[in-house]
C-alpha cells in the first residue's frame, strides 16, 4: 500500500527540473569521461523520469535536489560497473576521487563551467554552440529550442547531433580553461543567447524571455567562479544584460508591439535590475579594457538613469558611440549613432550620415535604416521623401511585427501629406 | 463503496517525450490530482511498476520464466480506487491530468466482491 501523501504542501522551485537537468548532466559527464555525452543525458533523463513516478504518488521530498543527486549517482555507478566503462571506475578508485564523489555546489559550478567551455569549443559553429548550451546546460528540449529560434525540431536535432560529436568535455580541466582564450567565445555565446531572448517576438514570448534569463544565469556562473579573478568583460556583459532586461517588460504594449521610446512608461522599469546593472558597470570599469559590452552597458545605463527622454544625456551617449566606432566600425553601430547624432546636432548631420550608409549599399536589407531615414525626413517636414523611405522599409522588412508598425508609420505620413495639400 | 483496480497502460513512456520543464509541470499536476483523491478517500493506493519483471507460465508441466513484455503496451502503474460505481470511477479517472501529456490508456476493473464471502 502506498503511504499517504504527506500533508505539508511542497512546491518545487521554478524551473527546478530544467536547472537540475543542466547541473546533473555537467557532473555526470565528468564521471563518464570520454563516453558520449548522450549517455550522461540519458542517465539524467532516467533520473527525472524516476522522480516523476515517485513524486507524483508520494509527494515532493523534503530535499528534492538531494533525492535527484542520490538517484543519479547510483545510476552513474551502475553504468561505470559495465564492462565498457570499467576502466573509468578503476581510474576513479585509483585517484581516490571516489571518496569525494558527490554533488557539492563547488563541484557543480566547476563542472558547469567546464561544460560551457566545451560547448563553446572554437571548432563548433555559433548556432550549434547555442543549441548545445540550451540543451545540455539549460535543459531545454529540442522542440523548445526550435520554438525559440523559429525553426523546426528536426533542424535543432541535426545541430545537436553535429555538436555532440564535437564536444570534448573530457579534455577540459579548469587549469586548461584558465589558459585558453575561449572566455571571449563563451561570453559572446551568452550575449547571443541574451539577444535571442531580448528581440521580442509574438511567438512564444515566454520561452524567449527565458533565454535572456538563462543567459544572465550562465554569465553569473562564469563571472562569479572563484577561478575568474575580476573578469571585466564578464561584469560589463552582466551589466549590459541587467540594464537591458530592466526595460524589457515596459517596452512592449498590450498588443505585444514594441513601443517607441517617447511612449515608454519609465515607472515600469525594474529598479532592482537597474541597480544590479549599475553595480556591475562599476566593477567593469575597474578593468583597463574597453570592450563593446562596456560601451553598450554605458549607453544602456544612460537611458536607464535619465528621468525622462528629454533629460537623456545625449552628449555622453554620443561620446560612447564614437568610442565604439573606434573599437569596431560597423554599419549598424553607425545607424544607431545617427539617431543620437540627431538628438545632439539635429536631423541634418544625421541624415548625411545615413544617406552615406545607404549610398554605400550598407544595410541594404535592414528596414531600420530606411525607417530611421523616413523618421528624420518626417521630422524635417519632407513628407514625400519620408513616404518613399517608409515604403522601402516595408519592402525589405521580414519581421511581421515590425511590418504592422511600419504600416502605421506610412499611413500617418500619407495622412499628414494629404491634409497639407 | 466499491473497489476498483485501475491499470495504467502505455506504449513507451509518454513522460519521456516531455521536456524537463514539462515534466515538472506533469509531476506537480498529477501529484496534486492523486493527493486530492487520497484526501477525499477515493484513492487507496497509487504505485508505479518497474519496467522489468518476468512472466511465469507453466507449459507442458514445467514452469517457464518468460519475457513479460511481449506486447508494445506495458502496465506502468496502478491506482486502487474507491467509488460508488463504475460510472463514478470512470469520471474520477477522466480527471487525471496525465491525459494532457501524451497517450495513456487507463483500464478500470471493479474488484470482484462476492457478498458474504469477502
Amino acid at each position: 500500500m502506498a503511504k499517504a501523501v504527506s500533508n505539508t504542501e511542497k512546491e518545487l522551485a521554478e524551473h527546478f527540473f530544467r536547472n537540475e537537468y543542466g547541473k546533473m548532466v555537467a557532473v555526470v559527464a565528468k564521471y563518464l569521461g570520454t563516453a558520449p555525452i548522450e549517455t550522461a543525458e540519458d542517465l539524467v533523463q532516467d533520473t527525472l523520469l524516476a522522480a516523476v513516478e515517485h513524486w507524483q504518488r508520494h509527494g515532493i521530498p523534503d530535499n528534492p535536489a538531494g533525492w535527484l543527486y542520490t538517484t543519479v549517482k547510483n545510476k552513474t555507478f551502475n553504468i561505470l560497473k559495465h564492462e565498457k566503462y570499467k576502466h573509468l571506475l578503476n581510474e576513479m578508485m585509483d585517484s581516490d576521487e571516489s571518496e569525494s564523489v558527490g554533488f557539492s555546489d563547488e563541484e557543480i559550478a566547476d563542472d558547469q563551467l567546464r561544460m560551457m567551455y566545451a560547448c563553446c569549443h572554437p571548432g563548433i559553429g555559433e548556432e550549434v554552440q547555442l543549441t548545445l548550451i540550451l540543451k545540455i546546460l539549460c535543459g531545454f528540449s529540442a522542440a523548445e529550442i526550435a520554438a525559440a529560434f523559429f525553426t523546426n525540431t528536426e533542424t535543432i536535432n541535426k545541430r545537436l547531433v553535429r555538436g555532440r560529436k564535437k564536444l570534448k568535455i573530457a579534455e577540459l580541466s579548469l587549469d586548461s580553461i584558465k589558459l585558453t582564450a575561449s572566455t571571449d567565445v563563451v561570453l559572446k555565446s551568452i550575449y547571443l543567447l541574451f539577444n535571442e531572448g531580448y528581440s521580442p517576438s509574438k511567438k512564444s514570448r515566454l520561452v524567449r524571455t527565458e533565454l535572456s534569463l538563462e543567459a544572465i544565469r550562465l554569465a553569473k556562473l562564469v563571472v562569479f567562479h572563484p577561478m575568474m579573478t575580476h573578469l571585466a568583460d564578464g561584469h560589463a556583459l552582466l551589466s549590459l544584460m541587467y540594464l537591458n532586461a530592466s526595460r524589457f517588460e515596459a517596452r512592449i504594449n498590450e498588443e505585444n508591439l514594441v513601443l517607441e521610446m517617447e511612449k515608454v512608461d519609465r515607472s515600469k522599469w525594474n529598479k532592482d535590475l537597474i541597480d544590479l546593472g549599475l553595480a556591475h558597470l562599476e566593477n567593469a570599469q575597474k578593468g583597463d579594457k574597453i570592450s563593446g559590452y562596456l560601451i553598450m552597458a554605458g549607453i544602456s545605463a544612460h537611458h536607464c538613469i535619465a528621468p525622462s527622454l528629454a533629460e537623456t544625456d545625449w552628449h555622453e551617449i554620443l561620446k560612447l558611440y564614437d568610442a565604439w566606432l573606434k573599437l569596431e566600425d560597423q554599419p549598424v553601430i553607425r545607424l544607431n549613432r545617427a539617431v543620437v547624432l540627431s538628438k545632439v546636432f539635429g536631423t541634418e548631420p544625421a541624415l548625411v550620415e545615413l544617406l552615406a550608409l545607404k549610398s554605400q549599399g550598407k544595410l541594404k536589407k535592414n528596414h531600420l535604416l530606411y525607417l530611421t531615414i523616413g523618421e528624420l525626413y518626417l521630422h524635417s517636414g519632407e513628407l514625400d521623401k519620408a513616404i518613399v523611405h517608409y515604403k522601402t522599409a516595408l519592402e525589405v522588412c521580414q519581421n511581421e511585427r515590425d511590418l504592422t508598425f511600419l504600416n502605421k508609420k506610412l499611413e500617418t505620413a500619407v495622412l499628414i501629406s494629404k491634409t497639407q495639400l | 463503496m466499491k473497489e476498483f483496480m485501475v491499470l495504467i497502460r502505455n506504449e513507451g513512456n509518454p513522460v519521456a517525450n516531455l521536456s524537463p520543464e514539462q515534466q515538472q509541470e506533469h509531476v506537480q499536476k498529477v501529484g496534486a490530482y492523486i493527493k486530492r483523491l487520497m484526501e477525499s478517500g477515493h484513492m487507496q493506493a497509487a504505485q508505479p511498476l518497474e519496467m522489468e519483471g518476468t512472466m511465469v507460465t507453466k507449459k507442458n508441466g514445467s514452469f517457464v520464466d518468460g519475457p513479460f513484455n511481449e506486447t508494445k503496451e506495458v502496465i506502468s502503474g496502478y491506482y486502487l480506487l474507491k467509488a460508488n460505481d463504475l460510472e463514478e470511477a470512470s469520471s474520477l479517472i477522466k480527471e487525471d491530468p496525465r491525459f494532457e501529456d501524451g497517450d495513456w490508456r487507463l483500464e478500470i476493473r471493479p474488484i470482484m466482491n462476492v457478498e458474504g464471502i469477502n
